[in-house]
């Protein structure tokens, strides 16, 4: 453990969000089977591991989208909160980015980013705005302001979705693998703008199938293999000097050459 | 058989009041079946038990009848249940009301049931209540579905209020087969009526097709 911490630059920081021993489980299938982890401030933390090993599952209990059966989820030194209430404060501090984007169709670029501030944060409307203006400037789509998600490419809908969370101002954002619905050249366009978001600092925690993206941005990287963590550290560890043949499976079935 | 066009001439004012009358009651009934039909499908969906029963029984109920057994039904029932004495007008647009309303109601449902998971999710995860994903996210959009539906069911509604000519609300129906009756121009009434109905209802359905193009959903 001690090892691992030398190697952990950010692990000095507070954690925002701190797993332990989480169990869930859909009916007679388990989907997390006691699943321990710290994400520290400034920390990219990727999780990595075949379809339905239980990273998404993880991200979505992490703001309570599923509930969980057992352990505990702490958020900035605080337990999930059961409640709706506690709950929904949580979440407006926690950024979610979802597979398939989840725009609203009904709502243009502008409306969808200024939609939590107004409905949420309950700013005015000049603030909304502003704050609209400013995340979608910072994802590159400061003209595309006026467009409906049906005229934005997927790559585009993905920049126009992490703006949205960003405007909730969070101190984490969860990426439930959100590259995996685009088309490849679009992909590029959409872990730029989550580098940018690495290196000013920001907390996230990304469930993603870029390795290479992992290799990169990750500071620690789990890799998931049915309900489990099999092996966490540093990316230098996992990707070129992997500890256990699960992880050593996984990643060369993905063609990785450690 | 000597035909005397004259008759839908002379009665003209009697035809044109019976026409306000089939609006009157066309927008009325909306105007009531829209506000219900969201709340039985709310009901439905999100109600406790008991109220989610109730719904649906209410539904499944007034869906299934003919029409014009809820106006006779409304016409006959409606004052000793409720020891009111309601007017023609008043009982027809009940009658209309209780039908529309169970199907708005279950457009309504199928319009927010389209509306996928991940929607609510991303709403909630902004921070949301339940309340607020519901009205800001999910109602905007399963009405802009549904609303080629809700114009369907205006244009079967403003034909369908004829039935209430049978308790006597002198709507266009009423009002013709009142003409036909003193006149015994059988014809040229009943031709009248046919033309005064497609001539209002035509346009209307153009306007239901109008609608479905332009609110085609695209995501």
């Amino acid at each position: 453990m001690s090892a691992n911490v030398d190697l952990r630059a950010k692990a000095s920081g507070p954690s925002v969000v701190r797993y332990l021993d989480v169990v869930k489980r859909y009916g007679s299938f388990t989907a997390l089977a006691g699943v321990s982890l710290d994400v520290h401030a400034g920390e990219v933390v990727c999780l990595i591991g075949p379809s339905g090993s239980g990273k998404s599952t993880l991200l979505r209990c992490t703001n309570g989208l599923e509930t969980i059966d057992g352990g505990e989820i702490e958020f900035e030194g605080a337990r999930l909160g059961r409640d709706e209430r506690t709950l929904r404060a949580m979440r407006q501090r926690m950024g979610m980015v979802f597979q398939n984007f989840e725009l609203f169709p009904h709502l243009t670029a502008e409306q969808n980013v200024a939609e939590g501030p107004r409905t949420v944060l309950r700013t005015g409307l000049a603030e909304a705005k502003r704050r609209a203006a400013a995340m979608l400037t910072k994802v590159g789509l400061a003209d595309k302001a006026a467009s409906y998600p049906s005229a934005l490419s997927g790559g585009q809908q993905q920049r126009v979705a992490i703006a949205r969370a960003l405007a909730m101002e969070p101190d984490v954002m969860l990426f439930d693998e959100p590259t995996s619905a685009l088309d490849p050249e679009t992909i590029g366009e959409v872990l730029n703008v989550m580098k940018v978001l690495a290196d000013e600092g920001m907390t996230m925690l990304v469930v993603t199938h870029e390795m290479s993206f992992a290799r990169r941005v990750g500071d620690w990287v789990a890799v998931f293999d049915a309900g489990r963590i099999v092996e966490e550290g540093p990316p230098e560890q996992i990707f070129d000097r992997p500890a256990t043949p699960r992880t050593r499976d996984f990643l060369s079935h993905l063609g990785w050459d450690a | 058989m000597t035909l005397d066009w004259s008759v839908v001439w002379q009665y003209r004012a009697a035809l044109a009041e019976g026409t306000a009358t089939t609006f009157l009651l066309t927008i009325a009934t909306m105007a009531i079946a829209l506000p219900c039909g969201i709340v039985v499908a709310g009901l439905r969906l999100y109600g406790a038990a008991p109220l989610r029963a109730l719904a649906t029984g209410y539904v499944e109920l007034f869906r299934n009848l003919p029409l014009i057994l809820v106006v006779y039904w409304a016409f006959y029932v409606l004052p000793i249940l409720t020891g009111l004495g309601l007017s023609a007008l008043a009982t027809g647009l009940a009658a209309l009301s209780l039908n529309v309303t169970a199907y708005n109601a279950e457009t309504f449902r199928a319009g927010i049931n389209s509306i996928r998971r991940g929607q609510v999710e991303a709403a909630l995860a902004l921070g949301m209540t339940r309340t607020q994903a519901l009205r800001r996210i999910v109602l905007p959009q399963a009405l802009r579905r549904v609303l080629p539906v809700l114009a369907s069911t205006w244009v079967s509604l403003f034909k369908d209020t004829s039935l209430v000519s049978v308790i006597a609300v002198t709507e266009l129906a009423y009002v013709s087969m009142q003409v036909r009756a003193q006149t015994f121009r059988v014809l040229e009434m009943l031709t009248a009526m046919a033309v005064i109905y497609w001539l209002l209802g035509y346009p209307q359905a153009k306007l239901v097709d109008w609608i479905q193009r332009r609110y085609a959903v695209s995501e």
